[in-house]
């Protein structure tokens, strides 16, 4: 008896020694995201996180990363606050560049996208450019053409050009009644002047509307009235709002005081969110924005059921971020990294190349092209506020 | 000409916002002769302090929302006073400066982290009334803020020109040594200048809600310097000035958007300031000099 329990003992102890030389083999694989957790745009942040952290969970319950020597490889995400702030942005990335992260997916903004991608090497390879060499995969930043930045800088975010275009088309079948387009643009931010300046005017002017005029505000204007005077006297089909959900709401609600009712609301990419929905539902209500996701589909419900877990919410931003962790998995994988602490700089390298040489990825939507300039051809949709949610109105694809 | 007009009144109406924001600006710098720059957020903070009654009973009216948005700014005033006043050597200037810088960020960090920086709708009264006379419209919700910042207005200067906290408080702004003398006591004086500033806070804020229809944590900076341009402009430490210096600075900025636009517009704001302090440093209602 005695000699039966020793053995047990015995076996006991080698299997949990054996089991030990397992975990302490187990590699990690270090994957920091950073966005704005701290400031008004820190929902964008919270979001971003939390979609990665639940593709993270998902990947690491199927097993994780597959490495070049045939070990698996669970990934872990750091995640960092930039504050939506050029300096803090940069200071972050230089400090992901400092650890062992393989990879960084963000920032939230667009003002911090564009200096950081300044300061990474430009040409890969380049021994003459001391520039960061260290992957950045953005999920939000949108501001159209930053990726040609540098060779290290990738994207997947929605094309404006694209889908603005298609919308214009699209109404211009459906509503050729509709003759006119009047813009509202929040002049102080990148993102939202951009959009009303290079992508809406042009491609409503593109799709044979005329531009009745536009008017502007600042980010935080607490007084829309004059805008929203000479926004009725231009009495246009089309009413556009470039800007972010606070003074969107603020417009939205001036116009209804003023009984200015346009035939149709067109909104920025960023205004299809619970944002919006929190603060002017009811203003909103009829408001057309394209958009590079809604749960329509089964892999898309999942996604935002996983995330929701993780405290956040599904938008076309926070899903981008979901897609950039499967992608990089897919490259992780085909381009064999080794996973080692002390060849973190070459499969850095490897990962960028990786990413490079892809031409098509798969999306929550279906697949997304991959361009030249290292920027994504997402599909997308048009969504419509309607009784407090985005609804989807058509999909063009 | 009726742009103009419609411009101007517009501004007016909504400076009345400025004008309270003004008010708990100056009354902490007659009283203390210490600015608090925490004023504005907190006083957003109240208003956002008032949405909880809409969060524990749905359907709550504004009124209700407004009055624990007073209450709130109240609680908030005394805490800021605790916080950067109280504790703190009040012989040191740069000190207490700095902690209501401190209180401004930890305020607006507070409200980002508990609503996510997401814009909140806010209750209004009357935003569906608009009053017509041909092309040239009023709010009626922005017509109700004005009339409540004047009320706000009326109770505060009865309140310092009609009781003995009001005496006591004067006292104190005149010659806090002589008053203490007097048997008045001055940290609590200085206490209730807070609370009741915070009061006034509580609803300034709420009716800055109510006037945009959303409350977000981007409002606190730029009404802080709104509230030090009305400050400076109707001289430190002056009601009356404050009350007019807001109007005036709410119809100057709603005018300038309507004629240069939102990019000109704080620029012509800011060079206003600068008229101000190089040609009457004083402001609009300088004090009258004390004997120290």
């Amino acid at each position: 008896m005695k000699k039966i329990a020793l053995k047990g003992i015995t076996a006991a102890v080698a299997l949990a020694f054996a089991a030990g030389g397992a975990l302490a083999q187990e590699k990690t694989i270090k994957i920091a995201g950073f966005g704005a957790k701290s400031g008004v745009v820190r929902s964008f942040g919270i979001n971003s996180e939390a979609a990665m952290l639940a593709a993270a969970d998902q990947i690491n319950k199927a097993g994780g990363v597959a490495l070049a020597d045939g070990s698996k490889a669970k990934i872990k995400i750091d995640y960092y606050d930039d504050r939506c702030t050029a300096e803090e942005g940069i200071s972050v990335a230089r400090r992901m560049a400092g650890t062992d992260a393989l990879v960084g997916v963000g920032p939230t903004c667009s003002n911090v996208a564009e200096p950081l991608f300044g300061i990474l090497q430009k040409k890969a390879g380049d021994a003459s450019d001391s520039g960061l060499q260290f992957p950045i995969f953005s999920d939000v930043a949108i501001k159209g053409g930053l990726a040609r930045i540098s060779e290290w800088s990738f994207r997947n975010v929605p094309n404006e050009m694209t889908m603005y275009s298609s919308m214009f088309y699209w109404l211009k079948q459906k509503h050729p009644e509709m003759k006119t387009v009047f813009g509202g643009v929040e002049e102080d931010f990148a993102h939202s002047r951009a959009t009303w300046y290079v992508v809406m005017k042009d491609r409503a002017a593109a799709n044979g509307y005329t531009i009745a005029g536009e008017t502007k505000w600042l980010l935080a204007d607490t007084n829309f009235a004059t805008q929203v005077r000479e926004m009725k006297k231009a009495n246009a089909d089309v009413v556009a709002i470039s800007a972010h959900p606070f003074s969107t709401c603020g417009v939205l609600k001036e116009m209804q005081r003023q009984g200015v009712k346009p035939k149709l609301l067109v909104g920025l990419t960023s205004t299809s969110s619970l944002e919006t929905m929190q603060g002017c539902a009811k203003q909103a209500e009829g408001m057309m924005i394209p958009t590079s996701f809604a749960p329509v589909n089964k892999e898309g419900k999942a996604a935002a059921d996983a995330t929701a877990k993780f405290k956040g919410s599904a938008d076309l931003h926070s899903m981008a971020a979901w897609e950039n962790m499967f992608i990089l998995k897919q490259v992780m994988e085909s381009e064999k990294i080794s996973g080692n602490p002390k060849d973190v700089q070459a499969d850095r390298r490897k990962i960028r190349d990786g990413l490079a040489k892809l031409k098509v990825t798969k999306g929550l939507l279906g697949d997304t092209k991959r361009t030249e300039d290292r920027e994504a051809d997402k599909p997308y949709l048009f969504v419509q506020a309607k009784g407090g949610n985005w609804v989807v109105l058509h999909n063009p694809l | 000409m009726l742009d103009f007009i419609q411009s101007l009144s517009d501004g007016v109406l909504f400076g009345a916002t400025y004008a309270l924001i003004g008010i708990g600006f100056t009354l902490v710098f007659g009283v203390m002769h210490k600015l608090n720059l925490s004023y504005a957020a907190a006083s957003v903070g109240g208003a956002y302090c008032g949405l909880l009654v809409l969060k524990v009973f749905a359907g709550a009216p504004p009124l209700a929302v407004f009055f624990c948005a007073f209450l709130a700014g109240g609680l908030l005033g005394y805490i800021v006073y605790l916080a950067c006043f109280h504790f703190i050597p009040i012989s040191n200037p740069l000190a207490t400066l700095m902690a209501t810088v401190g209180m401004l960020l930890l305020v607006d960090e507070v409200i980002v982290h508990q609503t996510d920086g997401m814009p909140l709708n806010y209750p209004a009264l009357f935003d569906d009334v608009m009053l017509r006379a041909g092309e040239f419209t009023l709010r009626g919700d922005l017509l109700m803020v004005f009339v409540v910042s004047i009320l706000c207005m009326a109770g505060l200067l009865a309140l310092l020109y009609r009781t003995r906290l009001g005496l006591a408080t004067r006292a104190v702004s005149q010659q806090a040594v002589a008053a203490q003398l007097c048997g008045i006591r001055v940290g609590q004086v200085n206490a209730m200048t807070f609370v009741i500033t915070g009061l006034l806070g509580g609803i300034a804020g709420a009716m800055i809600g109510a006037s945009v229809g959303t409350l977000s944590p981007l409002l606190t900076t730029p009404l802080t310097i709104k509230g030090l341009i009305v400050t400076v402009i109707g001289g430190l430490g002056s009601i009356p000035g404050a009350i007019v210096a807001g109007l005036l600075v709410g119809g100057f900025e709603s005018v300038l958007q309507q004629y240069r636009g939102v990019t000109e517009r704080d620029l012509y704001v800011m060079l206003l300031l600068f008229v101000f302090l190089v040609f009457r440093p004083g402001g609009l209602f300088a004090p009258k000099e004390g004997r120290d």
